[in-house]
């Protein structure tokens, strides 16, 4: 025979089984499923039988009434929206003239901030230098260059020296202005790197320093690195 | 209860209370105060708690009243605010252990912050509203946790049904059943020396 659990015996008692009339049938024929429901049935009057107090109505009212304030009506929905309707237009219409202003002022201080531009082959030499230090750098690299070019004979010791130096500082601003974004900087820097790289490493003869102005003045390296180095000058003279 | 509609008297209390006639709130609080505050006495188990639940509910159904859309009447939405707030008050009491609320008892006592309440129902259960047993129903209750409390009471005393017991809860119908079926379980076997128990 299959008895119910404790759990059906509780909803049977509590109305709340959906097999009502099966539990029923065998309650009648199942002495131990019978004691159980019993039992059940006991507790629930034990807890059927609790008084409960009643309340002082005025004296609760009296109390309630002294935190009530004035109420007014929730204004209907379909209000609340079209009250608003009208901020959309002039919300998208301020956010226009926002993008506008954000967008023309940047473009007038960049034609203010550009008064050389480069038209040297590898696009316009426009952006000052982010670094403060390389005004020394590129400084550094016009004269090395100015001197390269108007040198007849092999380069002196000093020089290549100084080049050496260039060199290994050339490759950090190279790195800066590309992670800065300044690509023409970067791509004027390069030239001077190779340039400084075949002055490092080619034996002091007339012919290479020959070779060296050639190769100089076919890329208008010393141009541009003049051009950078005004803007450089303009930048610092402008933020002063 | 939510079957019942909203009559007139008391859709026309709400509408004088929205247009600031805080009085006509008296209309709503004379027909719901006593089964509000007998809903909270099953949840608190004790008269204190259970009037201040009530008057808490009934502040905080004024204050929500522009927000009432009377989907449901007005004494379903009572109900359940009163349960939450109910349920509420217990877990703080849960939580402040120095505090020791008036608890029914067959004997009024001040040192044992006891109260007693006058027995309506008198018939062959009360045999079994003696002390002792009294004082083992308190324990019984005690034992339970709010839900299953709240789900009992409402269920079995008040009579309320257990999908609106379930959305006042914000339970499944299913869980609100099992909280019950919890509770009569424990409540019997606390009960063993008095109701008969498990045999």
């Amino acid at each position: 025979m299959k008895h119910f659990s404790e759990e059906d015996l509780i909803a049977y008692q509590l109305h709340e089984s959906s097999d009502e009339s099966t539990i029923s049938m065998h309650l009648e024929s199942c002495s131990e499923c019978a004691d159980l429901s019993e039992s059940i049935a006991e507790t629930l009057r034990v807890f059927s039988a609790d008084p409960v107090p009643q309340p002082d109505l005025e004296h609760n009212w009296q109390r309630l009434r002294g935190n009530l304030r004035v109420l007014t009506p929730e204004r209907p929905r379909g209000f609340e929206l079209f009250r608003w309707h009208w901020a959309w237009p002039v919300a998208g219409l301020t956010t226009a003239a926002l993008i506008l202003l954000t967008v023309f002022g940047t473009h007038i201080h960049r034609i203010g901030a550009r008064h050389n531009i480069a038209v040297n082959g590898h696009g316009p030499l426009t952006t000052e230098p982010t670094d403060p230090s390389i005004a020394n750098h590129l400084d550094a690299a016009e004269r090395l260059l100015t001197e390269v070019n108007n040198s007849s004979g092999p380069l002196d010791d000093a020089t290549r020296e100084q080049a050496h130096s260039l060199l290994l500082q050339n490759a950090v601003y190279v790195r800066s202005a590309r992670d800065s974004g300044d690509f023409a900087e970067a791509a004027v820097l390069e030239n001077f790197g190779r340039v400084l790289t075949t002055l490092d490493n080619e034996p002091p003869t007339s012919h290479s320093t020959w070779r060296l102005r050639l190769e100089m003045n076919t890329s208008g390296l010393l141009l541009d690195i003049r051009i950078l180095r005004q803007n450089d000058d303009h930048s610092q003279g402008v933020s002063q | 209860m939510s079957n019942r509609r909203m009559d007139k008297a008391e859709t026309e209390a709400i509408r004088n209370v929205l247009a600031g006639n805080r009085d006509a709130y008296r209309v709503l609080m004379d027909r719901h105060f006593c089964s509000v505050t007998r809903v909270a006495f099953r949840i608190t188990g004790n008269e204190a708690d259970a009037e201040e639940a009530a008057q808490e509910a009934f502040l905080r159904a004024y204050n929500k009243l522009p927000t009432f859309r009377q989907d449901s009447t007005f004494s379903t939405w009572i109900m359940r605010i009163t349960m939450n707030t109910a349920i509420n008050l217990v877990e703080r009491r849960n939580r402040d252990l120095s505090y020791h609320a008036p608890r029914i008892s067959d004997e009024a006592s001040t040192t044992n912050h006891t109260v007693k309440i006058a027995d309506r129902q008198a018939g062959p259960e009360g045999i079994l509203l003696n002390r002792e047993a009294a004082g083992l129903r308190q324990a019984a209750m005690a034992e339970l946790t709010p839900m299953e409390r709240t789900a009992f009471t409402l269920r079995h005393m008040e009579d309320i049904p257990m999908g609106e017991i379930a959305a006042a809860l914000n339970v499944t119908t299913n869980s609100a059943k099992q909280a019950v079926f919890r509770a009569v379980s424990k409540l019997r076997r606390s009960l063993t020396p008095i109701a008969g128990g498990l045999r």
